[in-house]
């Protein structure tokens, strides 16, 4: 399959999805026109003041006709008023995107870099001391929930070591130093499942025919490692770090809400807890095209690491 | 006993064990263990092993409300228990159920049933739960459907994927050649080898769901209040936490013994599901 | 007489505490010297494998040297560190191994690998090495050298594979060569291919080789001299045609015994009468690709069919095409008078018990939850028995199969890889089908148990006056149980026939040709 194909295909799939999942946002936030009104105009609204900005919206229409003129909205840009905000979705929604994207482009870079490493290391010599400390380092950090991660860390660096500062406001101006508490928290658990993964992709490489065949060769353990068994055992895990996106943005919420830092997730929450349901569709539909793009992304090179998959041929 | 065996001789899985089987046993106990009604309030703000005026001992303190923290943890435990355990085993039936039938039948009905969970799956979990509770309200019930509708998917595809593998054995071929009904195949031949890993999801699965009830009282999004509930106590305490840190750390401490546990329990099945395929 | 290579003496290797024997390796003497194969036969499980690792400085985990000495030019390799390993491994002994694909890297060309040998253990530019790499490919006899340089592993057949791995042992021209089972995963045409390569190794450039097999065939096509281990000792050693024409142990003689002749049992012409099977212009296609075309058999009850083929011919597909696995994309499968294909649902179950399988993998064929008993019995309550009956009917089958009855109540776990096949032929007569398939049901079994399944095959068969449809890529195991041969290539039956007349005077080439690679013709 070329790779044109093969993009096309992975884009079609993706276009369903984010139909069928836009339209089951919809329907779950929209079929009901009496409940919108509410959340719209709160609950002290008369019922004519309902009637009248229902019908003054279109939300007489029938269904399918809301859905396309909504969707119509959503792909061209328009994607309505916060209510809680009282400004255009857009303009809250991408400066708190690229804040997030802050956060975990600094996550991700700890998962690669520590993740990777410490489970390479690990799985160089299943069973080794080694092996078994980081093995339990990374079941510590794949078990404890963010949150209490957060306490704990924060717990250490801020009220004891007095090292750090407690909160990621950023109110006077961007602080690196208020990053590296949720960057290093946002993470962690990412970092210890991408371990175990290296881990046991690197066991098994380590254990293979051709591993033999290269100590058999006179190879020394640096090259068969380096040379032999780095490309092949690093297939998976990469492939993997794309699909951890979702877990970031899940955890986002809980960082953001935690050390009250200005990023999607908070403004996910926020609109969650004020009941402003169209900023709530346009955070969930966003999440979700992060995700669907991951996994087009993770796709992609597991194809370009593996010589022997022509692409597509996994899906 | 013999079973077990294998199973008790790594430390690391007798950790798990300990801990997991402790917390089930204090949620079995909670009235027995907890010295005092957990939504009782006795004294305010009370630090560790301080002495109330009544001369009752506090010995994790108490929150802002005067509840003693030692009691709602051991009430919080049982809260856990049950609802992780009933919103893991629904969460099994659904995506056991359509997991052999599209791991088995294949074609379009595999085509369909994975199309709809890849849909569910698409959603990061968290902004999933969310919109439920933004939808359906938090409740008890709610955190149980909520749990359920985001977990089957996941379930699914991993009983799928073992159901493909165990349908392609030569006894499954044999069975059909014999002329097995499909009920039949997959109750006997199929569902009895899947269990090795599933057991290993299971504790794990029921870790993620510990963690999420727990994160979504956290986000003041779960079970609502006054029930004991270890995400919900440290949402409550933690605007006070620089001065009283005894209102989070405890329930941080319980949440995470809670599925470390179950964590390693899951780690220790896993190797000796490992060590069983290689002596087969 | 010149000096040996390498002199082993006295080697034991110990196996873990709570082993079935203490040691894997026990009392080992033997020596290679230049020039010469010394072919190590010996069944799964008799120490072979450890006894080479053990001598590449390799032993698996757990095991240990208990005693002994491996000198190679008076240095003894039992105890030489894992420093001065890595010089000799690649340059002094060279090591070529069963699964030609998986012994090399995914991730790099054959090039990369075949000059990495140079860069290891030599200081030659990179333009001698790339010439070097070259001419060592193309002494291989692998076409198109300059494409198979710049080829990725998953690229090339197995037997290029393992010309490869041939060419990355051959490099450094080390004198000694241990090749562990090197043609155990080919084709009997690439085998005999790689059998004559190896065999010019020695006369052209004097290696001394170890040659590790359980096929008497292929030693007896290569051997100068030969090693029989059992249970990790050497039970003989001497030169082949000592070994192989008058062998002085037991175990030896009943190894020799148990080799199937190629020459065809004279078999009765078929009974006219009703057939068992019929299949008429049977066709599959995979998408666009079709696999078989055409295919026609006709079989009596009481006659063994058998259909020869080697990876890739399609006969595999024909016997799940005929228990309907999967639905061929034309044709007719008659049993006993009823038309298969046409069925479905309930009509097709019931019909089902008509033709049953004993399939190739003794391990993954019986489910490992399910007691045999019980498993027996379902099947014979399948095709209509009553509870009892069922109970009787398995009781008897387990004795038929030569099974002890205490085997109703244990689980596959509990036996040998023979005697699951025994069960999975109890299985399938449960049914007392009409016509039974044996895909490849003897070929994962070392030679003595395969000559017993063998054996009972044929008895139960000539018993019950079954129709048996025989699938195998061996030629010496279809001499031995069939009345009628089917020989199949590229999904095209390429000669049909009379055993003996397809065996004794072959018409297609291509019959010829697998003829001629069967290993060890003219000595069993």
């Amino acid at each position: 399959m070329t790779l044109g194909s093969f993009l096309l295909r992975k884009t079609a799939v993706a276009i369903l999805t984010m139909l069928t999942v836009s339209f089951l946002i919809f329907l779950a936030f929209e079929v009901n026109v009496a409940d919108v009104a509410v959340k719209v105009l709160g609950q002290y609204s008369t019922p004519d003041q309902r009637t009248a900005w229902l019908a003054e919206n279109g939300y007489y229409d029938p269904f399918v006709i809301r859905y396309l003129r909504w969707l119509g909205g959503f792909v061209t840009g328009d994607w309505g008023l916060s209510t809680f905000f009282r400004v255009p979705i857009t303009s809250i929604v991408f400066p708190r995107l690229g804040a997030s994207a802050l956060l975990a482009g600094g996550a991700l870079l700890v998962i690669v870099v520590f993740g990777l490493g410490l489970g390479i290391l690990a799985g160089m010599r299943a069973g080794s001391l080694l092996d078994r400390v980081i093995s339990v380092f990374s079941v510590i950090t794949t078990s404890i929930p963010d949150f209490a991660s957060a306490v704990f860390l924060s717990g250490i660096f801020v009220f004891w070591l007095g090292l750090l500062p407690g909160a990621s406001t950023m109110i006077s101006g961007f602080s690196l130093r208020e990053l590296i508490l949720p960057v290093l928290v946002l993470g962690l658990y990412s970092m210890g499942y991408l371990a175990r993964i290296t881990r046991a992709s690197m066991v098994e490489v380590m254990g293979t025919h051709y591993i033999r065949t290269a100590r058999l060769k006179g190879a020394n353990p640096a090259r068969i490692v380096l040379r032999h068994a780095m490309r092949n055992a690093l297939i998976t895990p990469v492939t993997v770090i794309m699909l951890q996106l979702p877990w970031l943005l899940s955890g986002v919420i809980v960082i953001e809400v935690f050390y009250a830092y200005k990023g999607f997730g908070s403004l996910l929450y926020d609109a969650a807890l004020n009941q402003d349901i169209y900023l709530v569709e346009a955070c969930a539909m966003v999440s979700v095209l992060v995700v669907v793009l991951s996994q087009i992304l993770s796709d992609l090179i597991y194809g370009w690491l593996n010589p022997r998959i022509s692409l597509g041929a996994k899906a | 006993m013999k079973i077990l065996l294998p199973y008790l001789k790594k430390p690391l899985v007798v950790i798990g064990v300990a801990l997991s089987g402790g917390w089930l046993l204090v949620a079995f106990l909670a009235p027995i263990l907890a010295p005092y009604d957990p939504l009782e309030t006795l004294q305010p703000l009370a630090r560790p092993m301080a002495t109330g005026a009544d001369g009752q001992l506090f010995v994790l303190g108490t929150d802002m409300l005067g509840r003693d923290i030692l009691s709602r943890l051991i009430w919080g435990a049982r809260t856990v228990v049950i609802y992780s355990t009933l919103a893991t085993l629904t969460a099994y039936a659904f995506g056991m159920l359509f997991g052999l039938i599209a791991g088995y039948m294949g074609g379009r009905i595999d085509a369909a049933l994975s199309f709809a969970a890849n849909v569910v799956l698409s959603f990061p979990v968290l902004v999933l739960y969310i919109v439920i509770i933004v939808l359906i309200g938090a409740s008890p019930l709610n955190i149980v459907i909520a749990v359920t509708f985001s977990s089957a998917p996941a379930i699914f595809r991993i009983v799928r994927g073992i159901t493909m593998d165990v349908a392609s054995r030569d006894y499954v071929a044999a069975a059909i050649t014999q002329g097995e009904s499909t009920w039949r195949i997959l109750l006997v031949d199929i569902l009895p080898n899947t269990t090795g890993p599933l057991a290993v999801d299971f504790c794990l699965r029921l870790g993620y769901t510990a963690i999420t009830i727990g994160t979504l009282g956290f986000l003041g999004l779960g079970l609502p209040p006054p029930t004991p509930d270890w995400g919900g106590m440290v949402n409550e305490g933690r605007a006070m936490a620089i001065a009283f840190p005894h209102l989070v750390i405890f329930p941080c401490i319980a949440i995470s013994s809670l599925t470390l546990g179950l964590s390693l329990l899951a780690d220790g099945l896993r190797e000796v599901n490992e060590a069983k395929e290689r002596q087969a | 007489m010149t000096q040996p290579i390498l002199h082993v003496r006295d080697l034991s290797v110990a196996l873990p505490k709570g082993a079935d024997r203490p040691f894997a390796v026990e009392g080992v003497t033997l020596e290679v010297n230049p020039a010469e194969i010394l072919c190590i036969v010996g069944e799964s499980g008799s120490g072979k494998s450890v006894l080479t690792a053990t001598l590449m400085g390799a032993a698996p985990r757990g095991l240990r040297v208990a005693r002994g000495q491996a000198l190679m030019s008076d240095e003894d390799l039992l105890r030489v560190s894992e420093r001065r390993w890595r010089d000799i491994r690649g340059k002094d002994i060279g090591m070529i191994f069963q699964e030609p694909m998986a012994s090399l890297n995914p991730a790099l060309t054959v090039a990369q690998q075949i000059e990495e040998v140079f860069e290891l253990h030599s200081d030659l530019p990179r333009a001698e090495r790339q010439r070097r790499a070259r001419a060592l490919v193309e002494e291989m006899h692998l076409p198109e050298p300059d494409r198979i340089l710049r080829s990725y592993p998953h690229q090339l057949s197995g037997g290029q594979c393992q010309r490869v791995v041939i060419a990355m042992a051959l490099a450094m021209s080390p004198r000694l060569l241990i090749a562990d089972e090197p043609t155990t995963a080919l084709d009997v045409t690439t085998q005999a291919q790689v059998l004559k390569l190896i065999r010019e190794l020695r006369d052209h450039h004097g290696h001394g080789i170890i040659f590790i097999t359980h096929d008497l065939g292929v030693v007896a096509d290569i051997a100068d001299r030969i090693a029989v281990m059992r249970q990790g000792q050497i039970v003989e050693i001497g030169s082949a045609e000592q070994v192989l024409k008058s062998p002085a142990h037991d175990y030896t003689k009943a190894l020799i015994a148990a080799v199937p002749s190629l020459e065809p049992h004279d078999r009765p012409p078929a009974p006219a009468g009703a057939s068992a099977l019929r299949v008429d212009a049977l066709n599959h296609s995979y998408g666009t690709k079709q696999v078989l075309h055409d295919i026609e058999i006709d079989l009596s009850p009481g006659r063994v069919l058998s259909i020869v083929g080697e990876s890739g011919s399609g006969k595999s597909t024909i016997a799940r095409n005929l228990i309907r696995l999967t639905d061929p994309s034309s044709g007719r499968v008659v049993v006993a008078g009823q038309e298969m294909l046409a069925l479905k649902g309930g009509a097709l179950r019931k019909m089902r018990r008509k033709i049953q399988m004993v399939f190739q993998d003794p391990f993954g064929s019986l489910n490992p939850r399910r007691k045999v008993g019980p498993m027996i019995a379902r099947a014979a309550m399948l095709s209509g028995a009553s509870r009892a009956e069922a109970i009787a009917r398995t009781k008897d089958l387990l004795e038929l199969v030569g099974l002890q009855r205490s085997a109703y109540d244990r689980r596959p776990a509990a036996f040998s890889g023979g005697q699951r096949q025994r069960i999975g032929i109890a299985r399938a007569l449960a049914m007392q089908p009409d016509v039974l398939i044996a895909d490849e049901s003897v070929s994962a079994l070392d030679v003595s148990v395969q000559a017993q399944v063998l054996d009972l095959l044929a008895d139960l068969q000539s018993r019950l006056s079954l129709a048996v449809v025989f699938i195998t890529h061996d030629l010496r195991v279809a001499a031995q149980i069939s009345d009628e041969i089917i020989v199949l290539s590229k999904g095209h039956v390429v000669e049909r026939g009379p055993a003996s007349a397809v065996l004794s005077a072959p018409q297609h080439p291509y019959t010829r040709d697998l003829l001629a690679a069967a290993p060890g013709r003219g000595v069993f």
